[in-house]
């Protein structure tokens, strides 16, 4: 909700600063940004009474001395005959009808009303419309605006259950369905109760007859109903989260006095029902209890003076909770109000000692799994569980986000596939993953597995480097702890695979019980390191890789080799290893060989960008004596 | 000249893997709280509405227990947990106070954008014993944060609302450049929620709070976009070996 500083200020007598406005709605816990002396607050839904200014005006006074100089119409209102009926008293205890004429409609606003449109730099609709949305803003009740000679004689508010089409007075169709509280008239809906009216009773540039209906409905019939119909409403907000029963006749009498100060009034009548009287809460505060939660040593007077400057009212040894607070129930809810005013950042802290566990150095199966699993290159990663493909045995989500994720994962093998297959396509060639999850089944069941999926090269290292990975050497790691007879690692099929890359695919997948739990010593893997490490954006351009491989004549010439090409760094150069080292004893002359992978940040990497890279490193190289390139020409 | 026997090969340099880094940070934060005396204890990512959302004073009409907030399964007749609080529900009825126990993992609410996933991970713990009040909750978490954040990071506490706690608040830590982040939120149990785990409101009290475990993940590792954690991109992932 945005509201402007001006208008808050002016309610309050000091005209503080918007800084220590600002600072008192965030003690009060009123969340909000600041941008050209408007407040964009995000209320939390406890607190639809201070979707106002108003509401705000109304908290704010337990630190300032506010005033709501607001002019309310005094005369005498005639009653309406309406030929109005009720079919749905329970969702609607009170409602309200205003009819007013007018002579003629205000070419210009002034005074307050101007100032709303103004200072808010908002978009003016229709005079009626208009006052309605400034009063909403004001007081926090909305109000509905039917042209009255738009409308049927007969009307009436009613639950219906059927689809029904519904053009909104927002020039939008939409589609009723299930069960929908509507007002209707000669059977055409003419407003979805709380949250929009019809286009054919809607108020115009023309209209200077006027039905105004104030009410109160349920939030329950009200709540959902703006998402379900894609239909962004003030209103609905406000009555999702509860308005003031009894505030019917004050609001009207309201609106009528700003119609007043811009329009001649030729005609005026008031209809009002009530079917259950407004009965306030009553809470006898207890005095401990609320120093108890609170960790405070209050005197009562100290509570009873803060809850009455929040409109609470003493009634004996009672406090009625005021009729526009539906969230105030208990002694916990009391001593929540307490502490708004005196500032949560100013309750003293109070050192809580919990009892310590006694700490089982139970083995973990999963930290001994992880341990040896990264021990042996693997990364640990997570997928989330909504997948397209189904068994017998999936759990299908009622409300997915889209038909590709229809169905709860009864297995991780698609997900590792595609975690896998995504790294190929940017041009990983050593790929090893793996996953701890819980899958659920349609049964009830519940089983937690480990998925490990593994292609490509089984390293970077010279050693590794030529060795490529399959089911033998993910058995050789699952051997370390667990019998090789009693898994069954699967090779996976790239038949239906879009990719030209041809490693070979090691997968396996099983419950985490099935291993056992005395093969590693136990280990306290995790610790809350002392410092984290920053994570550098990752390139989404290609990288492409460069072999450079050296001859060497003179032994001690290695060394310096190594350090200078592994050492080198460029902002291009995303990775170097040495993937080749052969020494040839007979002819006394070390074969050695570095890749360098090339990336940018910035955009794909042009061949002669590389080129330079490679050439300065070249040049580098041979400068070690005996160091060659064979084959490479001057 | 070396002799031949003297040259030693490269060295082999052994490539670790990763933890994930949600993982990582959730077990970290979790060992950090087992210090503190809370017990670890599990539960399950399918849920009954009851435990999910009744037990714990959200009532039927609450918008977070609409179609378009929570994944329901199998024809209405389960949700995906939106939150790990139902845990500490099934742990107050197994125990009786004094108990301080945590529970952490993965949480399901339906949102998908640039800054919502529909999967992501909680902590949350909870202390019930006698005269436990806002105060202790204050010392919890400023030891919670400073473990975290350091001793020099600057705090604040806003109220909030939660169904499941009264009253509620929200903790943001001041960054460096000068904004303010929230954190976690927490409060002190309703007594509703006392209550319906047959716990005596009138005898006993209770602090809960509750972290995203991305958003803190996201601060300490300079990660500004929530979607790289899912992505299994071997580059990222390497970044945390």
């Amino acid at each position: 909700m945005k509201v402007s500083y001006k208008h808050l200020a002016k309610c309050i007598h000091s005209v503080p600063s918007i800084n220590e406005i600002s600072e008192k709605l965030f003690q009060l816990g009123h969340e909000h940004e600041i941008e050209n002396e408007i407040f964009d607050l995000e209320l939390t839904p406890n607190r639809g009474d201070c979707l106002s200014v108003n509401g705000l005006i109304r908290d704010l006074s337990v630190f300032f001395d506010t005033k709501l100089n607001q002019k309310y119409y005094d005369d005498r209102i005639e009653n309406l005959s309406l030929d109005f009926t009720n079919n749905a008293k329970s969702k609607c205890t009170n409602i309200s009808f205003l009819k007013i004429e007018i002579q003629e409609c205000p070419q210009a606003y002034k005074g307050e009303l101007d100032n709303y449109f103004k200072d808010l730099n908002l978009n003016k609709n229709n005079f009626f419309t208009d006052v309605s949305n400034y009063i909403s803003y004001e007081t926090g009740q909305p109000t509905h605006c039917y042209d009255a000679l738009k409308i049927e004689k007969e009307f009436s508010l009613e639950v219906i259950d059927q689809e029904a089409k519904f053009q909104t007075l927002l020039d939008t169709e939409i589609n009723l369905k299930g069960k929908n509280l509507v007002f209707k008239s000669d059977d055409k809906i003419i407003n979805l109760a709380g949250v929009v009216g019809a286009k054919s009773t809607s108020c115009s540039n023309e209209t200077k007859s006027v039905l105004i209906e104030c009410a109160y409905f349920n939030p329950e019939d009200i709540i959902g109903k703006s998402v379900d119909y894609d239909i962004k409403s003030e209103a609905a907000h406000k009555f999702e989260r509860g308005v003031d029963p009894t505030c019917h006749e004050r609001i009207l009498r309201r609106f009528l006095k700003v119609v007043e100060d811009h329009a001649e009034i030729k005609k005026v009548e008031l209809f009002v029902e009530s079917y259950d009287a407004f009965k306030p809460v009553r809470i006898k505060p207890d005095i401990s209890k609320i120093n108890s939660i609170l960790g405070l040593q209050l005197k009562i007077d100290d509570i009873e003076n803060k809850l009455t400057k929040l409109g609470f009212l003493k009634n004996k040894n009672f406090f009625e909770v005021p009729s526009f607070r539906n969230d105030i129930k208990n002694q916990n809810d009391l001593a929540e109000e307490i502490a708004r005013i005196i500032g949560f950042n100013n309750i003293p802290v109070s050192k809580i000692n919990i009892p310590k566990q006694i700490k089982k150095k139970e083995a973990n199966i999963e930290n001994k799994l992880k341990s040896l699993l990264i021990d042996y290159g693997f990364n640990e990663i997570i997928n989330n569980p909504f997948v397209k493909a189904y068994s017998d045995q999936s759990i299908k989500v009622d409300n997915p986000l889209d038909s590709n994720r229809e169905y709860l994962r009864t297995s991780l093998k698609c997900s590792m596939i595609d975690s896998l297959t995504y790294n190929e396509r940017r041009q990983q060639d050593s790929i090893k993953l793996f996953e701890i999850s819980d899958v659920y089944f349609s049964s009830g069941q519940k089983k937690r597995l480990i998925a490990i999926i593994a292609s490509g090269r089984i390293g970077k290292n010279y050693q590794d480097f030529s060795n490529k990975i399959n089911n033998k050497y993910l058995a050789k790691i699952i051997g370390e702890f667990t019998n090789q007879d009693t898994i069954n690692i699967e090779t996976i099929s790239r038949d239906k695979m879009n990719s030209k890359i041809n490693n070979h695919i090691s997968y396996l997948e099983i419950e985490t019980s099935s291993f056992n739990l005395n093969i590693l010593d136990y280990q306290q893997i995790y610790k809350t390191p002392k410092s984290y490490q920053v994570y550098q954006p990752i390139s989404e351009f290609p990288s492409s890789s460069r072999d450079l491989s050296f001859s060497i004549k003179d032994f001690d010439a290695c060394k310096p080799l190594e350090d200078t090409v592994l050492s080198f760094s460029h902002e291009f150069i995303k990775d170097i290893f040495i993937f080749d080292y052969y020494k040839n004893e007979n002819m006394k002359e070390i074969k050695i060989a570095f890749r360098f992978i090339f990336q940018s940040n910035k955009g794909t990497l042009k061949e002669n960008e590389v080129n330079d890279v490679i050439n300065t490193i070249i040049k580098q190289a041979l400068s070690i004596k005996t160091v060659q390139i064979p084959g490479l020409k001057n | 000249m070396s002799s031949s026997k003297d040259i030693k090969p490269p060295v082999i340099v052994k490539e670790f893997g990763a933890h994930h880094p949600i993982n990582r940070m959730k077990d970290s934060i979790m060992n950090m709280l087992v210090d503190f005396g809370f017990e670890i204890i599990e539960g399950p990512e399918v849920e009954t509405e009851e435990f999910n959302f009744d037990m714990l004073n959200i009532k039927k009409t609450h918008p977070a227990r609409q179609m378009h907030d929570t994944f329901y399964i199998n024809k209405k007749s389960n949700v995906l947990r939106t939150h790990t609080s139902p845990v500490q529900i099934r742990g107050m009825l197994d125990r009786k106070p004094p108990m301080a126990f945590i529970s952490g993992g993965k949480v399901y609410r339906k949102d998908d954008d640039a800054t919502h996933l529909p999967m992501f991970h909680q902590v949350e713990g909870i202390y019930v014993d006698q005269n436990v009040s806002f105060a202790n909750l204050k010392a919890l978490i400023y030891e919670i944060i400073h473990n975290l954040f350091g001793k020099d990071v600057e705090l604040r506490f806003r109220p909030s609302y939660f169904p499941f706690t009264e009253p509620s608040a929200e903790v943001d830590i001041l960054s460096q450049d000068g904004k303010w982040l929230e954190i976690l939120g927490c409060g002190i149990v309703n007594p509703v929620v006392l209550n319906n785990c047959n716990i005596d409101p009138n005898k006993f009290s209770g602090l809960a709070f509750g972290l995203g475990v991305e958003r803190i993940a996201m601060l300490k590792y300079g990660v500004n976009d929530i979607r790289e954690f899912y992505k299994s991109n071997l580059d990222f992932l390497r970044q945390f070996s």
